[in-house]
């Protein structure tokens, strides 16, 4: 189909690997999302926290540069669980902000103006079509919580030696399936939202009224019916116990909520109830038809 | 010419609803032209040779293959332009496309290049860096066709390329549809409820009647078999009516110098005309009656042959 010609001509040539398709959906997700200078300055904001842990951690292990600050080593807080635990909780607000932002725009775009459609004509499916989409969100999130932390933990382990590696392994884990947790539950619900209001804004508010409304819903709740159980729904407590188990902080320093009434696996059950509804939710409809019944 | 889609006993159910009930045929012609009135599944089987939905019973094959057992290896070779808006609004017109394109497989150069070529070819190269939300519908539709073609397919659905198009652009359209279709490496099935867009463009016609098949016809075959109809008007006949006999001609006079015929395959215009001049009879006028695609449509839809009616399209004054 030359130019010049500008007469009709099939294609001959050589086709992508059909299990590369979604990554086609993740580049153009990238390239939509950074082509917004507010948005690519705030994921560099989002960095801080990381710079900032760097930091301290050079703080710590120098002596040098606790001399210029007048600090003495027993004034500093000690780099434990407790210390990932709050770096963590950092840097997951400043992902939440970053996926209540991007997530909406790309999904409602595409049922805005019914070109869901166009996708799944292709040799794309569903299943494919979101993949895509989570993968930009998962990797932006990813470079936000969990890879930093994991440096951040490596660089310690390197300064302290003397064994805290071995002594401190599970923190590793703990940091990886925290970061996985907050991402597929942010990732999910965030797909879900915008795929259930097609309406960006709307979903974007859905998403922080979630963390930010539900929670006052569920201790509004527990506290007329004198029961715990409304916790459940206080979506920043449920998140901090997960993490607050993962990271091992004892119970005595869980002033989040009421969960030390609730039994430990139901800030489990929480977050992946929320998770299956959204993946309902999507399953339901993420379709290139809408089928009316009756 | 091997069939490009074939129907068996499909059925489809959309909750307790019958869609489109026992459909049974195939389809082999170079553009298809999918006919009936609103609400009659044309859609509905678009979107099945899409698909999107699964049959109740019966199955569709496209090129041979099972639509629901090799889907993805055939949606590869179909282009679709829906029927309702269908774009990414705040892409420009070119990325859109070659997105497109590179989620139908291309690598990203060949996108790159074939959406450019695809922009072109539909009329909108002046536009393809605009914003596709700020186009016009009738852009819309050519940017609609320009992802449908963009990864040259082997097949392309086009369902109802002309809805809200003004006079200028459905022409345009069907032009394109009709070079399309002459490059004999694409097969093209439109979707349409305007007779005249399959008549113009389609070589063979399906028409669904409340999710039935009502016909299938081959369109070329019905214009060669009538094209011999003629309805004449003469002044001064001269005895041209009983010379038409000799040649063969059924012919009848309705007065006024009106006559039908009914031309035998053999018998060509031209001698029509020189029996005229060897009888100084003047043709007044001339309508060639062949049987449309409405009055095949009619008959489809009720069932009964409708009244003969003259195609202003045929008309020849002299």
């Amino acid at each position: 189909m030359a130019v010049y010609k500008r007469t009709y001509k099939a294609y001959a040539g050589q086709l992508t690997p059909s299990w590369s398709r979604f990554t086609v959906l993740a580049r153009y997700g990238f390239s939509t999302l950074f082509s917004s200078r507010i948005f690519t300055a705030y994921t560099v904001l989002c960095f801080t926290p990381f710079l900032v842990g760097l930091g301290f951690i050079y703080f710590v292990h120098s002596s040098t540069a606790q001399l210029a600050f007048g600090q003495h080593l027993s004034s500093i807080p000690l780099i434990n669980g407790r210390w990932f635990f709050g770096f963590l909780v950092s840097e997951a607000w400043m992902g939440l902000i970053l996926t209540a932002w991007a997530a909406p725009g790309m999904i409602s775009k595409d049922f805005a103006n019914n070109a869901v459609q166009l996708y799944l004509s292709r040799p794309l499916s569903r299943v494919e079509y979101l993949v895509g989409k989570v993968t930009v969100l998962a990797v932006l999130l990813s470079f936000v919580t969990w890879i930093p932390m994991l440096v951040l933990f490596f660089l310690q382990a390197e300064l302290e030696g003397h064994g805290w590696l071995g002594e401190n392994w599970w923190m590793a884990g703990s940091i990886v399936l925290a970061g996985l947790m907050w991402i597929a539950l942010i990732s999910l619900l965030s797909m879900a939202l915008a795929v259930w209001v097609k309406w960006r804004i709307a979903a974007s508010a859905l998403m922080l009224a979630f963390f930010f409304v539900l929670p006052g819903f569920g201790e509004a709740f527990s506290a007329i019916l004198r029961t715990p159980w409304g916790s459940l729904l206080n979506f920043n407590a449920v998140i901090l116990m997960i993490w607050a188990q993962l990271f091992r902080i004892p119970l005595s320093q869980r002033h989040f909520t009421r969960f030390g009434e609730l039994p430990s696996w139901s800030p489990w059950l929480s977050v992946f109830a929320v998770c299956a509804i959204s993946l309902w939710l999507l399953h339901r409809r993420l379709k290139a038809r809408e089928v009316e019944r009756g | 010419m091997p069939a490009v889609i074939e129907l068996e006993d499909l059925t489809l159910k959309l909750g307790p609803r019958t869609i489109l009930d026992r459909l049974n045929g195939q389809l082999s012609g170079h553009c298809i032209g999918l006919l009936g009135p609103n609400g009659s599944g044309k859609s509905t089987l678009i979107n099945t040779l899409l698909g999107f939905y699964r049959p109740a019973a019966g199955r569709v094959r496209i090129f041979g293959q099972d639509v629901q057992e090799h889907r993805r290896q055939l949606l590869g070779q179909i282009g679709y332009m829906p029927e309702t808006d269908a774009f990414i609004a705040d892409m420009t017109g070119v990325r859109f496309v070659r997105y497109m394109a590179e989620i139908s497989g291309l690598p990203a150069r060949e996108a790159m290049e074939r959406a450019h070529e695809a922009f072109f070819y539909v009329g909108l190269g002046e536009a393809r860096y605009r914003k596709v939300g700020t186009y016009s519908l009738g852009m819309k539709q050519l940017a609609k066709l320009a992802q449908a073609v963009a990864h040259g397919p082997r097949l392309l659905l086009l369902d109802e390329p002309t809805n809200g198009l003004d006079p200028q652009a459905r022409t345009r359209m069907l032009e394109l549809v009709r070079e399309i279709r002459d490059t004999s490496e694409v097969h093209v099935l439109i979707s349409s409820h305007l007779l005249h867009d399959i008549e113009e463009c389609c070589d063979q016609v399906l028409i669904l009647k409340e999710g039935h098949i009502a016909a299938i016809c081959n369109l070329e075959e019905e214009r060669r078999a009538n094209l011999k109809f003629l309805e004449l008007e003469v002044t001064h006949e001269n005895g041209f009516l009983d010379a038409i006999r000799t040649l063969g001609c059924e012919c009848a006079s309705f007065g006024g110098g009106r006559l039908k015929i009914v031309l035998p395959e053999k018998i060509e215009l031209r001698q029509i005309y020189q029996l005229a001049a060897e009888h100084t009879a003047q043709i007044r006028r001339m309508n060639y009656r062949r049987d449309s695609l409405e009055d095949i449509f009619l008959k489809a839809m009720a069932g009964t042959p409708p009244p003969p009616m003259p195609r202003e399209g045929a008309n020849g004054r002299l």
